[in-house]
């Protein structure tokens, strides 16, 4: 044997000596989760249902927005423009799809199985489940490969991701328990045949997809690549926070503009301004976060209401920051406009005060209407909690790249490097310390909510003052 | 004779223990240009950070208006510092960031009138300037999708729309087509005519011209 044939064959065993220790020591475990997967909670099916149509519906935004197809900087620079044939410059871009769109439909099929239940027949209809789901994802993904080639197929994929919306909102809303309860209730043989039609649609849709790839214009490619390049830049260097600034660069990018005169505001607020302005140029942003509102909600039906009702009003507050992000990524122009930095942050809290104020506000009245949440005047936590989250919304947006000098700690589940930590906990804390009485009124649940009101009032505004006094 | 408006005595900067300046003496009046020259790497960009407070010096003094440069906003009111190319607010096209940055500096001080790229100490609007720097058809376009040449040339006019009295330019030809450069130097001698201060780092033989004073930085040792 040559010494690369020995490398290859030694490699091979590797792999497959991992894999049969990995089904060794997993085995065991999974199996059991998988056999309490088998009883299904009845009353919780509709909001699972939503959540795993939301999921899916995530899954094929992203794809689009990735891409799907690009290829490294090497390859858009050397191989994509030359004779090559597309197929082969292609070809691991093909893969690596293939086994996104195969691992993330195993996990859609076992998270459909948790939710529908399996009354008799596991394996059967875990199976089933676990093909319904690569059926889906891989159909999925495929669309997306053609709608990166053809504005047609581009519709298709937003009449998808709007079905699969309404879908969500359909089976949270309750409305589509009958049909769950069948979909669960049904023999195994009838799962198999939705399996198989699911199959051989999600074949037919890649088949068309390859063909769709070896025709793609290198134009496209391109566009797709400098995108992924520059998330995988910031990947590698793992400086996550660098990721919105892409995102938001390729939405505006791509948008036609038009210039409105700058209203005659005192300076901090002029610079403000562009916050606002920004916001009310992105309806459907708007319209997504009004939608949000309902997610608490959801999330109190699965017990997690608390924690989606705090990291919902902080994800809209981040919502109103980019210009702090901005200048505290580069601060050239804030060096250019010469305002005061600390008046400059306290205009640029009014709109994340603003909207988490009346995100928090709305969900708060509707986790009341829904009986999530004893009696009492819970939306006037709304207010009181709005300068701490705008607080902690600039504080990410403000906050430093990952330090990676920071050690590494070595704990009985594995080692955990300290600079990701704190980097993802940097405005979190402040979240959570300024508010404290909030969270502990939800805990609690007290039966006057006079006295938290007041405190989470107080230490909201010192909060956010604090901040401000010690913005650098 | 008219006090300095920048004195520096002695400047070193060390990077890691790697000299970059060594002992640069520098003395700059209300009214002059000054163009830094030299070969890549002799410290050409660290002493425009050194003048605008951005860089601590390892040794040596740099006062500039009579104190230490300060990064706060009474100095950058009196200072415009064109470097690397600023973060461009996402969502607002060309016009409306000159828009933004007349509406935070709204008109010029009567007291102590600022001078300007045309020699005039008054203000200029947003379509003057999108006029002078050639970008009057890309008024509504993104900043990102504008060529580089045309990013540089919304840098300076962002530099020049607001009133200052010291402009810190760090290869402002950048990206510039000759014709431009000209007008760009002409733009300077103005500024520096009503009373502004200017120091540049700068490769282009076009700005570093003859009423302008050269500065050369050789390679520190």
């Amino acid at each position: 044997m040559t010494p690369s044939r020995t490398r290859r064959a030694l490699d091979r065993y590797s792999v497959l000596f991992g894999i049969a220790m990995l089904a060794a020591v997993l085995g065991n475990p999974i199996s059991s989760v998988l056999s309490s997967l088998a009883e299904a909670d009845p009353a919780a099916m509709g909001t699972g249902m939503a959540l795993i149509t939301l999921v899916l519906a995530g899954f094929l935004a992203t794809a689009r927005a990735r891409g799907p197809v690009a290829v490294s900087a090497a390859d858009a620079s050397w191989r994509l423009l030359s004779p090559l044939p597309r197929a082969s410059v292609l070809g691991r871009t093909a893969r690596v799809l293939a086994t996104v769109a195969v691992v993330a439909g195993i996990a859609l099929g076992v998270a459909l199985l948790a939710v529908l239940g399996a009354p008799d027949h596991l394996t059967w209809r875990l199976l089933t489940a676990v093909a319904i789901g690569v059926s889906l994802t891989v159909g999925g993904l495929a669309v997306a490969v053609l709608a990166q080639a053809e504005q047609q197929w581009n519709s298709w994929l937003n009449i998808t991701l709007v079905v699969l919306v309404l879908l969500a909102a359909v089976s949270a809303g309750g409305q589509g328990r009958r049909v769950l309860s069948t979909v669960a209730a049904a023999p195994p043989s009838a799962g198999a045949v939705v399996a198989a039609v699911a199959a051989t649609a999600a074949a037919l849709l890649v088949r068309q997809a390859w063909s769709a790839i070896t025709r793609m214009p290198a134009r496209l490619i391109l566009a797709a690549s400098t995108r992924t390049g520059n998330a995988a830049t910031a990947a590698v260097s793992l400086d996550p926070g660098s990721l919105t600034w892409i995102a938001e660069d390729n939405h505006w990018r791509s948008r036609t503009l038009k210039s409105k005169p700058w209203p005659r505001l005192p300076a901090p607020l002029a610079l403000a301004w562009q916050d606002w302005r920004r916001l009310a140029a992105r309806p459907a942003l708007l319209g997504l976060m009004a939608g949000s509102v309902a997610l608490p909600t959801l999330f109190a039906q699965a017990g997690a209401g608390m924690v989606a009702v705090l990291a919902g009003a902080l994800a809209v507050a981040a919502m109103g920051v980019s210009g702090a992000r901005r200048d505290a990524g580069n601060p050239a122009m804030a060096y250019l406009l010469g305002v005061d930095r600390r008046t400059a942050l306290a205009a640029r809290a009014l709109l994340p005060a603003l909207l988490s104020t009346l995100w928090l506000g709305a969900a708060l009245v509707l986790l009341s209407a829904a009986g999530a949440l004893p009696g009492g005047p819970w939306w006037l936590f709304a207010p009181a909690v709005a300068p701490a989250l705008a607080a902690a919304a600039l504080r990410i947006a403000r906050r430093s790249p990952v330090d990676h000098a920071m050690p590494v700690i070595d704990t009985p589940g594995g080692a955990v490097p300290t600079g990701p930590l704190f980097w993802a906990m940097t405005g979190v804390d402040l979240a959570l310390v300024g508010c404290a009485p909030f969270v502990l009124a939800l805990v609690a649940e007290p039966a006057t909510l006079t006295a938290a009101l007041v405190a989470q009032a107080a230490l909201g505004a010192a909060t956010l003052g604090g901040y401000l006094a010690r913005a650098r | 004779m008219t006090e300095p408006i920048i004195r520096v005595r002695g400047l070193t900067v060390e990077f890691a223990g790697n000299p970059v300046l060594t002992g640069v003496d520098l003395a700059v009046a209300p009214g002059e240009a000054v163009a830094v020259v030299g070969e890549n790497g002799t410290g050409k960009s660290t002493l425009l950070r050194c003048l605008a407070g951005l860089q601590t010096a390892t040794s040596g003094t740099v006062d500039v208006f009579g104190a230490p440069p300060a990064d706060d906003p009474p100095f950058w009111r009196q200072v415009a510092l064109v470097a690397d190319e600023p973060a461009w607010y996402p969502g607002l096209t060309t016009r409306d960031h000159l828009d933004m940055i007349q509406t935070i500096h709204p008109g010029k001080s009567e007291d102590s009138p600022a001078p300007s790229f045309t020699g005039a100490s008054g203000g200029h609007d947003v379509d003057t300037m999108l006029e002078a720097f050639g970008l009057r058809d890309r008024g509504d376009v993104a900043p990102l999708n504008l060529s580089t040449g045309q990013r540089q040339r919304l840098t300076l006019a962002s530099a020049f729309l607001r009133p200052s009295r010291l402009l810190l330019l760090d290869e402002p030809e950048r990206g510039l087509d000759a014709a431009f450069r000209r007008r760009l130097h002409s733009m300077l001698d103005a500024y520096t005519t009503a009373g502004g201060t200017v120091v540049m780092a700068t490769h282009d033989h076009t700005l570093a011209a003859p009423s302008t004073r050269r500065i050369t930085l050789d390679a520190a040792r």
